[in-house]
C-alpha cells in the first residue's frame, strides 16, 4: 500500500540542503578508500565499497548525510573521477569536494562519470535509499526511499535498517520498516524470528512475497518445525487469496481502462455517425489532431509559462476541443454538407479527409512520435491489492471519459441546443417545419462530434504514442462499438465499448491479444446478426 | 438516410453502360499479350506486368461493383475474396516449388516446421487449387451472404460487419502459427505451370490471362445484370422490402450474385499475386477494400466499364506517382476523390448526364437556400 | 451502335489508353550518360514511417558527399527516392519499377525483414543488388543482397552474454515478447537454442507475440510483473517488437513502476530515434545492442553527426538533426561500400561489382570500426556496441567489441 516513484533522482534536493549544511568536514581513510573504489572500473570494487560504506554509517561510523550525498552523486553522474585526481562532486550548484563537499575549483584535466552498469546501479539505487533513512529521517525523501526498498526488501542492509527504525523521526515508517525485516528475517536461523518474520509477510501479499515464502518452503523442506510449516501454508494461503483477489482487481481495472479508451474513441462518431449518418471515416484523424493540439498547449506552457506545465493536460481541455470542433465544421461545410442527400460519398470524401489530414500533419509536423511531459500526478500509481497497481494516467483516462459522457448526455438531453440535435435526428423535415434550422443543426452537432474526438486524444496522449497515423488504429475499432451499442444512442455506446473493453481483457491472458481481438469481432458480428441494428438501437431518420 | 447510400446515384433513365466495346478490346489486348509473349516483340516485361496487375484490380472492381452498383449490397470487406484466391495460387506455387527444389518456405524455417501443414495436400495439382478457389471463395461468400441477409443486415450494417470480417481474417492471417506464412505471407515463388516466373513469356501470359478473364467478368456481368435476374437485382436496390411484399425471396436473389461476385474477386486475387509475387495479410487490410470501392465510386457505380476504368485510373496513378512524386500522390488522390465526390456525383465514367443532373441539382439546392434564407 | 454509346465508347477508351500509354511514359525518364542512379526503398508513410523516412535523406547525403569529391566513376550519383508506404507488397513492386525501368545501379532499403523478404525474389530475378541497413535474423546469404549490419551472432549473442554475466546480472529467466513476424521468431529460436545450449531448461523461458502496430500492452505488462515475481532467478525481457510498438510498452512498462534495476529489458530494435517520445529517466539502465551508438567515440561519428545536422537544418527535413542511429549510419557505409565496389570494378555492373566485394574496406564508419566485406558472404563485419539507456533519450556505451567478429550468417543455435 505504498507508493512508488519513478524518478529515484529526486533526492537531489534534499542532498543540495544538506550538503550545505556542512555535514561533513574531514576526509577520512573511509572516505579515501570508498571514492576510490566507487571510481574503479570493475563492479565487483563499486558494489563492495557501497556495501562497506552503508555498514559502517549504520554502526555511526560514518556521517549519514556524506553517505547519501555520495551514492546519490555516483548514480546520477554526479561522482567525477579522473587519473590520480581528486574525485569532484559536481552538484547543480558547482563542484564539490567529494570526501569534505566543500566547494571546490571545476577540474582542470578531463573528469567523467565512471559508467554505472545494471549490477552497480542496483547496489546504488539502494544504498541511496537506505541512506536516505537514515540522513534525512521522516522526510519526503526517505519515504521515497522506502519505496525503492521495497521492491527488493530482501536485498537490504538489515543494519541500516535496524538503525534508521531506531531513529525516533522515522515513527511514521516503523511498520513499513518492520516489513522490510521481516524479509530480512525470513533467511533468520532462529524459529520464532522466522514465524514472526512469516506472518509479518502475510500482511502484505505479493507475489513476490509469496516467491519468497515458497523458496523459504522449498529450503526448509522436511526439515521444518510443524509450527514454521503450519505458518508458513496459512502465510501462503492467506497470500494466495489476497493475489487472487489483487487479479480480479486488476483485471476489472484494465477493462474499465480499455473501455474508457474505446468509448472516448467512438464517442464523436456516435454523435456524427449515430445521429447525424455521416459515415466518417475522419475520425481517427480527428483524435490526432485533439493529440497534436494538447502537444500544442504544452509546446506554448514550457514557453510562456512553464510553472503551469503540468497541468496543461487540463488547460489543454477546451483548446482541443475548441481546435478539433474548428476542424470538424470547416470540413462539414466544405465537403459533408454537400452530401448530406448521397451519404455514400460521406464514405469516400472523409476517407479523402483523412488521407489528407494525415499526410498534411505529416509534411507540418514530421512522423515522429510527439513527446509528452507526464505531469507528476499522472506518473506512477499506487499498489492497492497484492500486486494490482492504479496507474494515475488510466485513471484521468477513465475518470475523464466518465466526465465526458456526463458532459455530452447533459448537452444532448438538457439544453435547447441538444433538443434541436433530437429533433433533426428524430425527424429532419418535421425539424425544419417548426423552425430548427437543419443545416445550422448539423454544422453544430458536427462541430461536437469532433471536438469530442479531439478530447479522445487529448485523453489518450499520456498513454498512447501521437504520431500523424495514430487515428487509423481506432477507426475500426469506433465504428464497430458504435454499431454494437445501437446507433443515435450513447448509452448504447457505453454499454458497447463496456463490455467489449471487458470481454477483451478476460481473454487475452488466455489466448493472446490477436485472439482476444478476433473473439470479439466475431462476437460483434454475431451480435449484429441477431439484432441488425445493434444492441441498443432507438429509431432514427434513416 | 441510410437507404440512399445503397440506391442509386443517378436517375433511372441512364443510358446502358457501354460494356461490350471494352470487353472486345479487353479481350483483343489480352490477346495480343499472349502473342507479343510468344514473339519476344512488344513492350517491356515490367510495362506487360504493370498491365496484367492493373487488370486484375480492374476485374476486382467489376465484382464489388456488381453488388453494389446493382444488388445495392456494399462490402466493405471484398479483400478477403481477393485473398481467398491469392493466397490459394501462393500455397500452389508454394507447394510446387518446395516439391521442385526442396527449398522450404520462410515459414517453416522460423517455425520449425519438418513439413507443410495438411491443408497442402494436392495443392501442387493446379486444376485441384482452381477448384479449391472458387469453391472456399463461393462457400464462404455463401455462409457469410446467407447469415447476414437472412437476418435482414444491411446497408450500413452490412458494410461494417463485412469489415469486420475482412478485419478478423487480417488479424488470423498475422498470425504465424495459422501456416500461411504470418506477416511476411508466401514469396519466392519459382514458377507456375511449368513456366518460370521471370521470364518475359510468362509474364506476358498472365498479362494475357489476366485482361482476358477481366473481359469475361465483364461480359459475364454484364450478361446478368441485363437479365431478369438483373432487373431483379436492381429492384432490390431501389426497393427491396417492396420486392418482398410482393412475393420474392429476396434472400437467394441477393445470395446468387454475392456468391458470383465473391468467386469474381477470387479469380482476381488468383492472377494478381503470381503478377506480384508476394502474398501477405495486407491484401486484407480493411483500407485495400475502402480502396476497392473508391475505385468504383471514382469510375462510376453501377456501370461496370467505370468501375473497371476507376481501378484502372487510381492504380496506374498510383504505381507512378509512388515512384516519381511519393510526396504528392496522397494530396492528389484526396483531392481528387473530393472533386469526383462533389463535381462529380455519379463519377468519371459514369452517366453521360452527370454534368446536367448536376447543375439542375445545385440549382435546387440554391433555391432550397434561399427559401431556408427567407424563412429565418 | 447509337451515337451516344460511340461518343461514350471512345471518350472511355480514350481516357483509358491515355491512363495506360502515360504510365510507361512518365516512368521512363532518359538515363543520361553522366549519372549513376541508386534507387531508395524506405517508407515515409505507414507504421514506419517514423523510422524509415530519415533513411532516404541520409543516403541522398551520402550521394552529395560522393559527387562533392567528384562522384563515382566520373558520374553523378542521383537518389530516386520512392514510398512503398510500409505495404510490403509494394516494396516488391517498386524495386521492380526501379531495377527494370529506371534501371538503378543499386537498391538501398528495406528495414523490416519482411520488406526485405518481398523484395528478394525482385533483385534475384533482375540481378539486382539491394543493400540492406538494418541488423536481421540472418539464416539467409543471397547474392543479390548486402548485408550491412550484423547478424544475431555478432549483436543478440554478445549481448546475451553480457546479461547472464555476473556484471550483467546473472540473468536467469527470460521473457521474450516480439511482433509476430519473423525477425522476432528467428531471433527467439535462436535464443532458445543457445540457452538450451547454456543448460536452460524451456521452464526458464517464456514467448509472446503480439501483432503489428499493437499498442495496449497493459495486460502484458502485468504478466510480466508475474513472470518476474516468481522463483527462479533474475529474469529479463528480451524484446523484439518494433515500430510503434516500441514507445507503447515503454510508457507502460513506466507506468507500472518496472525500473531496469528489477527487470532489464533487452531492446533488439530499440534506437535513439524510438527514445524521442519519451521521459527516459525512469528507463534508465535498459539496454539494446547495435554496430553503432550515437555516443560512439570517434572523429568520424562527429563529423557525420554534425553532417546530418547541417543536411536536416539546410534541406528544412522533419527529422531531428540530433538523432543518429545505427540504420542510419549502416546505410551510409553502403553508400560508401558501393561507391568503393564501382570505382574497384571500374564498372556499376552488378557482376563485376561482385567479384570486387572480397577485401573492400571502408574506414570512414561513424562507429569508429573499419568495416570490411570478406567475399565468403555477402556480410559486412564490424564492431559491436551494447548500448545502456540514460536520461537525455541516447544509449551510453556499456560495452564494446575489441575488434569486429566475422559475421555468421547460418546460426548454429537455430
Amino acid at each position: 500500500m505504498h507508493r512508488f516513484h519513478r524518478a529515484p533522482l529526486v533526492f537531489l534536493a534534499v542532498c543540495l540542503a544538506l550538503c550545505t549544511a556542512g555535514a561533513a568536514t574531514a576526509e577520512t581513510p573511509l572516505r579515501r578508500a570508498t571514492l576510490e573504489q566507487l571510481c574503479e572500473k570493475s563492479v565487483g570494487p563499486r558494489v563492495e565499497a557501497v556495501d562497506r560504506l552503508l555498514t559502517a554509517t549504520a554502526a555511526g561510523e560514518e556521517d549519514a548525510s556524506w553517505t547519501f550525498a555520495i551514492l546519490d552523486a555516483a548514480r546520477s553522474k554526479g561522482l567525477h573521477c579522473g587519473k590520480d585526481a581528486v574525485p569532484l562532486l559536481k552538484l547543480e550548484d558547482g563542484w564539490r569536494d567529494a570526501a569534505s563537499l566543500a566547494p571546490a575549483e571545476p577540474p582542470e584535466q578531463k573528469m567523467k562519470p565512471p559508467f554505472v552498469n545494471l549490477k552497480v546501479r542496483a547496489s546504488l539505487d539502494m544504498g541511496a535509499a537506505l541512506s536516505a533513512l537514515l540522513a534525512a529521517p521522516g522526510s519526503a525523501a526517505a519515504e521515497s526511499g522506502l519505496g525503492e526498498i521495497e521492491k527488493r526488501p530482501d536485498r537490504a542492509n538489515s543494519a541500516v535498517i535496524a538503525a534508521a527504525t531506531a531513529l525516533s523521526e522515522n515513527a511514521p515508517f516503523v511498520d513499513r520498516l518492520g516489513s522490510i525485516q521481516a524479509s530480512l528475517d525470513l533467511a533468520s536461523e532462529v524459529p520464532e524470528d522466522r514465524i514472526a518474520a512469516i506472518d509479518r509477510i502475510a500482511e502484505n501479499p505479493s507475489e513476490r512475497n509469496r516467491t519468497a515464502l515458497l523458496n523459504l518452503q522449498a529450503e526448509l523442506g522436511g526439515k521444518a518445525d510443524p509450527v514454521t510449516r503450519d505458518a508458513l501454508d496459512n502465510a501462503i494461503a492467506e497470500i494466495d487469496g489476497w493475489i487472487a483477489l489483487g487479479a480480479v482487481a486488476s483485471t476489472v481495472y484494465s477493462g474499465l481502462s480499455y473501455a474508457s479508451i474505446l468509448f472516448m474513441a467512438s464517442l464523436g462518431l456516435a454523435v456524427i455517425f449515430g445521429l447525424m449518418g455521416v459515415i466518417n471515416l475522419a475520425q481517427g484523424e480527428f483524435i490526432m489532431i485533439g493529440a497534436y493540439a494538447t502537444y500544442a498547449v504544452q509546446e506554448a506552457l514550457r514557453a510562456i509559462a512553464p510553472g503551469l506545465l503540468d497541468w496543461y493536460l487540463l488547460i489543454a481541455i477546451p483548446i482541443a476541443f475548441l481546435i478539433t470542433a474548428g476542424v470538424g465544421c470547416a470540413v462539414e461545410a466544405s465537403v459533408i454538407r454537400h452530401l448530406y442527400r448521397r451519404p455514400l460519398m460521406t464514405l469516400l470524401a472523409t476517407w479523402a479527409i483523412s488521407l489528407f489530414l494525415i499526410n498534411s500533419v505529416q509534411a507540418i509536423f514530421g512522423t515522429q512520435n510527439l513527446e509528452f511531459a507526464t505531469p507528476a500526478f499522472l506518473g506512477g500509481g499506487e499498489r492497492l491489492i497484492a500486486d494490482f497497481i492504479v496507474t494515475w494516467n488510466r485513471l484521468f483516462a477513465i475518470l475523464f471519459a466518465a466526465l465526458v459522457f456526463v458532459a455530452a448526455l447533459l448537452v444532448l438531453n438538457r439544453t435547447q441546443l441538444g433538443m434541436y440535435i433530437r429533433a433533426v435526428t428524430e425527424n429532419r423535415d418535421m425539424a425544419g417545419c417548426i423552425g430548427v434550422s437543419p443545416r445550422r443543426v448539423d454544422l453544430i452537432s458536427f462541430g461536437i462530434g469532433s471536438g469530442l474526438a479531439g478530447l479522445a486524444g487529448l485523453a489518450l496522449s499520456p498513454i498512447y504514442n501521437v504520431n500523424p497515423t495514430m487515428g487509423t488504429n481506432f477507426i475500426v475499432d469506433a465504428f464497430m462499438i458504435v454499431v454494437l451499442g445501437g446507433v443515435g444512442n450513447l448509452y448504447g455506446t457505453l454499454i458497447a465499448a463496456l463490455g467489449v473493453g471487458m470481454i477483451n481483457v478476460v481473454i487475452e491472458p488466455l489466448y493472446g491479444a490477436v485472439a482476444a481481438k478476433v473473439i470479439v469481432l466475431l462476437l460483434i458480428i454475431a451480435v449484429i446478426q441477431l439484432r441488425p441494428e445493434g444492441l441498443f438501437a432507438v429509431k432514427g431518420r434513416r | 438516410m441510410f437507404d440512399q447510400l445503397f440506391s442509386p446515384p443517378g436517375s433511372a433513365t441512364r443510358p446502358a453502360p457501354p460494356v461490350a466495346p471494352l470487353a472486345l478490346l479487353l479481350a483483343f489486348l489480352g490477346l495480343a499479350s499472349i502473342l507479343s509473349g510468344w514473339t519476344g516483340i512488344g513492350p517491356s516485361p515490367y510495362f506487360l506486368n504493370l498491365i496484367g496487375q492493373v487488370a486484375a484490380f480492374g476485374m476486382l472492381a467489376i465484382s464489388l461493383d456488381l453488388i453494389w452498383g446493382y444488388a445495392g449490397v456494399l462490402s466493405l470487406g471484398h479483400g478477403l475474396y481477393f485473398a481467398i484466391g491469392g493466397y490459394l495460387i501462393a500455397m500452389h506455387m508454394v507447394k510446387v516449388s518446395y516439391l521442385l527444389t526442396s527449398t522450404p518456405p520462410d515459414f517453416m524455417l522460423f517455425m520449425g516446421w519438418d513439413e507443410l501443414p495438411g491443408y497442402y495436400a494436392g495443392l501442387e495439382w493446379f486444376p485441384y487449387t482452381l477448384l479449391l478457389i472458387i469453391t472456399i471463395s463461393a462457400l464462404v461468400a455463401f455462409i457469410f451472404g446467407f447469415i447476414s441477409f437472412r437476418s435482414r443486415v444491411s446497408g450500413v450494417y452490412f458494410a461494417i460487419i463485412s469489415q469486420a470480417l475482412v478485419y478478423v481474417a487480417m488479424l488470423l492471417f498475422f498470425r504465424n502459427d495459422t501456416g500461411f506464412g504470418g506477416n511476411n505471407g508466401m514469396t519466392g515463388f519459382t514458377e507456375i505451370l511449368g513456366q518460370p516466373l521471370g521470364e518475359r513469356a510468362t509474364i506476358a501470359g498472365l498479362t494475357g490471362a489476366s485482361l482476358l478473364a477481366a473481359a469475361m467478368a465483364l461480359a459475364v456481368a454484364s450478361r446478368v445484370v441485363r437479365s431478369r435476374y438483373g432487373h431483379m437485382l436492381m429492384a432490390i436496390r431501389d426497393d427491396e422490402p417492396r420486392l418482398r411484399f410482393l412475393g420474392y425471396e429476396t434472400l437467394w436473389l441477393k445470395l446468387g450474385v454475392w456468391t458470383l461476385s465473391a468467386v469474381i474477386a477470387a479469380i482476381a486475387g488468383m492472377l494478381y499475386v503470381p503478377q506480384v509475387g508476394i502474398v501477405n495479410p495486407r491484401v486484407l487490410s480493411p483500407e485495400l477494400s475502402i480502396e476497392i470501392a473508391v475505385w468504383v465510386a471514382i469510375g462510376g457505380r453501377g456501370t461496370l466499364v467505370g468501375a473497371f476504368l476507376g481501378a484502372v485510373l487510381i492504380t496506374t496513378a498510383k504505381f507512378i506517382l509512388t515512384a516519381i512524386a511519393p510526396d504528392l500522390w496522397p494530396f492528389i488522390l484526396s483531392l481528387l476523390v473530393l472533386v469526383v465526390v462533389v463535381a462529380l456525383p455519379n463519377g468519371l465514367f459514369g452517366s453521360g448526364e452527370t454534368l446536367r443532373t448536376r447543375i439542375s441539382q445545385l440549382a435546387t439546392r440554391r433555391a432550397a437556400r434561399q427559401a431556408e434564407g427567407a424563412r429565418t | 451502335m447509337t451515337l451516344m454509346k460511340r461518343r461514350k465508347f471512345l471518350k472511355t477508351s480514350a481516357a483509358a489508353s491515355v491512363a495506360a500509354l502515360a504510365a510507361p511514359a512518365l516512368i521512363a525518364r532518359a538515363q543520361s550518360g553522366d549519372t549513376i542512379n541508386l534507387g531508395c526503398l524506405f517508407s515515409s508513410s505507414g507504421t514506419m514511417a517514423n523510422i524509415e523516412g530519415r533513411m532516404n535523406a541520409v543516403v541522398n547525403m551520402a550521394a552529395e558527399e560522393l559527387n562533392a569529391k567528384g562522384g563515382v566513376l566520373g558520374k553523378t550519383v542521383e537518389v530516386m527516392v520512392t514510398d512503398p508506404a510500409s505495404d510490403w507488397p509494394l516494396y516488391a513492386q517498386l524495386g521492380r519499377q526501379l531495377l527494370q525501368q529506371e534501371k538503378v545501379a543499386a537498391l538501398f532499403g528495406c528495414w523490416t525483414s519482411v520488406s526485405r523478404k518481398s523484395v528478394l525474389p525482385v533483385v534475384e530475378q533482375n540481378n539486382g543488388l539491394l543493400y540492406y541497413p538494418l541488423h536481421f535474423e540472418g539464416e539467409e546469404n543471397s547474392k543479390n543482397v548486402v548485408y550491412l549490419n550484423s547478424p544475431p551472432s555478432s549483436s543478440v549473442l554478445p549481448a546475451l552474454d553480457y546479461l547472464m554475466s555476473e556484471d550483467g546480472g546473472e540473468a536467469k529467466r527470460f521473457y521474450m515478447l516480439g511482433s509476430d513476424y519473423v525477425w522476432p521468431r528467428t531471433i527467439n529460436k535462436i535464443c532458445k537454442g543457445y540457452w538450451t545450449s547454456k543448460g536452460f531448461e524451456e521452464s526458464a523461458w517464456r514467448e509472446e507475440y503480439v501483432p503489428f502496430g499493437f499498442s495496449n500492452f497493459q495486460t502484458l505488462v502485468n504478466d510480466i510483473r508475474q513472470f518476474a515475481s516468481e522463483p527462479g532467478g533474475q529474469p529479463i525481457i528480451v524484446l523484439t517488437v518494433v515500430g510503434s510498438s516500441i514507445p507503447a510498452f515503454f510508457k507502460e512498462i513506466i507506468n507500472q513502476g518496472i525500473a531496469a534495476t528489477d527487470i532489464p529489458i533487452l531492446g533488439l530494435d530499440v534506437l535513439e530515434a524510438d527514445l524521442e517520445g519519451l521521459d527516459t529517466a525512469p528507463m534508465v539502465g535498459h539496454l539494446n545492442c547495435w554496430a553503432y551508438l550515437q555516443n560512439a567515440e570517434a572523429p568520424e561519428n562527429d563529423t557525420f553527426k554534425e553532417a546530418w545536422k547541417s543536411y536536416v537544418g539546410g534541406n528544412s527535413l522533419p527529422y531531428s538533426p540530433e538523432t543518429v542511429i545505427d540504420p542510419m549510419v549502416s546505410a551510409y557505409d553502403g553508400v560508401m561500400l558501393w561507391a568503393a565496389a564501382a570505382e574497384k570494378a571500374g564498372t556499376v555492373e552488378v557482376d563485376p561489382m561482385r567479384e570486387a566485394f572480397p577485401g573492400l574496406t571502408f574506414d570512414g564508419c561513424p562507429s569508429g570500426y573499419d568495416i570490411a566485406m570478406t567475399g565468403e558472404n555477402n556480410y559486412v563485419s564490424r564492431g559491436v556496441f551494447i548500448g545502456s539507456v540514460n536520461d537525455e533519450q541516447a544509449f551510453d556505451i556499456l560495452w564494446q567489441s575489441d575488434d569486429q567478429p566475422t559475421p555468421v550468417p547460418f546460426s548454429p543455435y537455430a
